[in-house]
């Protein structure tokens, strides 16, 4: 909707003014053909009930509608008008195109977002300020938030309640597939072929590592490393019949007799560059895996595969 | 009321106080609150028609989304045309229904609303009984509208034998408008007009 014509110094020329509002142009638009200028505003509101122009009525759709033309924008901006706030003391006298930027910093606007200075560290609307009350709009604060800490417990609790329902169905189905698998050898032999997949699947997804000093792996690591090694492997797509047999193997006690303590280590150095290594993503560690390794010999490699974690040189 | 509506109303109000139709009388308007939601206006009958020296008022009620919406206008003062109903006031007018753009004013609403006065439009009635008559008997028709424009609009005294026959029913004991609309309705037939009237009340 248009400026009050009133805000404007000395005579506004009746070409720059909106007929639907009667107010100075704001943001005008005009009709494609007639070329007759309106505020954006009062345009749009006319058209979505009637898609004429409305001085003429001859058809117009919202699409059609253009920018007026440079000169008429040009006489807009030049017009001088008092700054909306005047009402509450602003005496200035602003250029209109330069009326938006005042407005942003006017001092006199009284929604102007103020910080309390008495320390609840809010920030609220000028003329709001004198009404403000610290410890008020602070436990409305705390009621709100409390509303909301209700409603996320509650959806946690049906959540859970979900989940559990979720485990439950998922045990069930388990225990069917290991009675399908057990009774009956065509699904054993299918469901490992499954199994077998899966990992190389995933085995493929991995990026390729290399290790650059093989001085630096860890043959201990403990409990804290090895449930972080785990998580990483979890989130990069590890099949969950493997896992634990994997994690189990990330520990010398575990290892394959060719590396199953520091002197057999010593003595293999030089099959280590043999191995195929995968990224354990994220994380100062390689997984070689089983199915990536058939070439090595068997002293050096356990099924499903081994996991190597290093104090650094990973690449 | 809306912001826009009543700034609107405010601005034309004062566009129709300078026009020169309110200098040269053919056009008043007056405002009844002070909410610029209600209007009275006002229309002189145009040169040669039977509408000629009789002053009409309209009722004049702005909507809150005006302009963006038409104004609500219907005839106060009785009238006699095609176009109004005679019951109501009601006025069948394009621009103050379908017709109606936002960059129209209540100055060129009122300057329509005169202008439908010279020019009637008998094919699209608001009083069916009125434009049957224009049709069929332009004469009488114009007649009628001109002992209207007496009777309601202040208007030059005219039909002699009308009035005489308006105060032939008075003297019945029937009401004086109702007279003249039973009149009106069957050209001024005397007899028909009281059988009319008279069936009725049975």
């Amino acid at each position: 909707m248009g400026f009050e014509i009133k805000r404007f110094q000395g005579d506004v020329d009746e070409e720059l003014i909106c007929p639907i509002c009667s107010g100075v142009l704001e943001d005008p638009l005009q009709a494609p053909a007639c070329e007759h200028a309106f505020c954006r505003a009062c345009i749009t509101e006319w058209i979505s009930r009637q898609p004429t122009c409305p001085v003429d009525r001859q058809a117009v759709t919202a699409s059609q509608l253009r920018p007026v033309p440079r000169i008429l924008r040009n006489l807009l901006s030049r017009l001088c008008t008092s700054c909306d706030n005047a009402p509450h003391g602003c005496n200035a006298v602003l250029k209109l195109d330069s009326l938006p930027s005042h407005l942003v910093e006017c001092e006199f606007n009284p929604k102007r977002p103020m910080p309390c200075e008495a320390g609840c560290g809010l920030v609220i609307p000028k003329d709001e300020l004198a009404e403000h009350n610290c410890v008020r709009e602070l436990r409305a604060l705390i009621a709100t938030q409390q509303g909301k800490l209700t409603d996320y417990q509650q959806e946690l609790a049906e959540q859970r309640l979900i989940i559990n329902e979720h485990k439950r169905e998922l045990a069930l189905l388990k225990e069917f597939m290991r009675a399908m698998r057990v009774s009956n050898p065509t699904m054993r032999a299918l469901a490992e072929q499954m199994e077998r997949e899966e990992v190389v699947r995933w085995a493929g997804s991995l990026a390729r590592a290399r290790v650059t000093r093989w001085g630096g792996m860890i043959s201990t690591p403990d409990d804290v490393l090895q449930m972080m090694i785990k998580r990483s492997l979890s989130e990069s797509g590890c099949p969950p019949h493997i896992i634990d047999d994997l994690m189990e193997n990330c520990h010398e006690r575990r290892w394959p007799p060719g590396l199953s303590s520091l002197e057999t280590r010593q003595n293999n150095r030089r099959l280590y560059e043999k191995y195929v290594c995968k990224r354990v993503p994220g994380k100062q560690a390689v997984l070689v895996l089983q199915c990536d390794n058939t070439h090595v010999d068997e002293h050096m490699m356990v099924e499903p595969g081994l996991v190597m974690i290093f104090a650094h040189g990973i690449e | 009321m809306a912001n826009i509506a009543a700034k609107r109303i405010k601005r034309e109000f004062k566009e129709v106080m300078k026009s020169e139709e309110v200098a040269g009388g053919a056009i008043k308007l007056e405002l009844l609150d002070n909410s610029w939601t209600e209007l009275q206006g006002e229309i002189a009958g145009p040169p040669d028609t039977p509408y000629e020296g009789g002053t009409f008022l309209l009722e004049i009620k702005v909507p809150e989304t005006y302009p963006f919406n038409p104004p609500k206008i219907r005839f106060m003062t009785k009238i006699w045309h095609p176009n109004v109903s005679s019951v109501t006031g009601a006025i069948c007018l394009d621009i103050l229904k379908d017709q109606w753009a936002a960059a129209l004013t209540l100055r060129t609403v009122l300057l329509s609303i005169q202008a439908l006065l010279s020019a009637a439009e008998p094919n699209d009635p608001q009083d069916a009984v009125v434009a049957k008559q224009y049709k069929e008997n332009p004469t009488l028709f114009a007649l009628t509208a001109r002992h209207w424009t007496h009777a309601y609009a202040g208007g030059p005294a005219a039909i002699r034998d009308f009035d005489a026959k308006v105060q032939r029913l008075l003297d019945m004991g029937v009401d004086e408008h109702q007279a003249r609309v039973a009149l009106s309705t069957y050209d001024w037939e005397l007899e028909r007009a009281t059988e009319q009237l008279f069936n009725r009340e049975e």
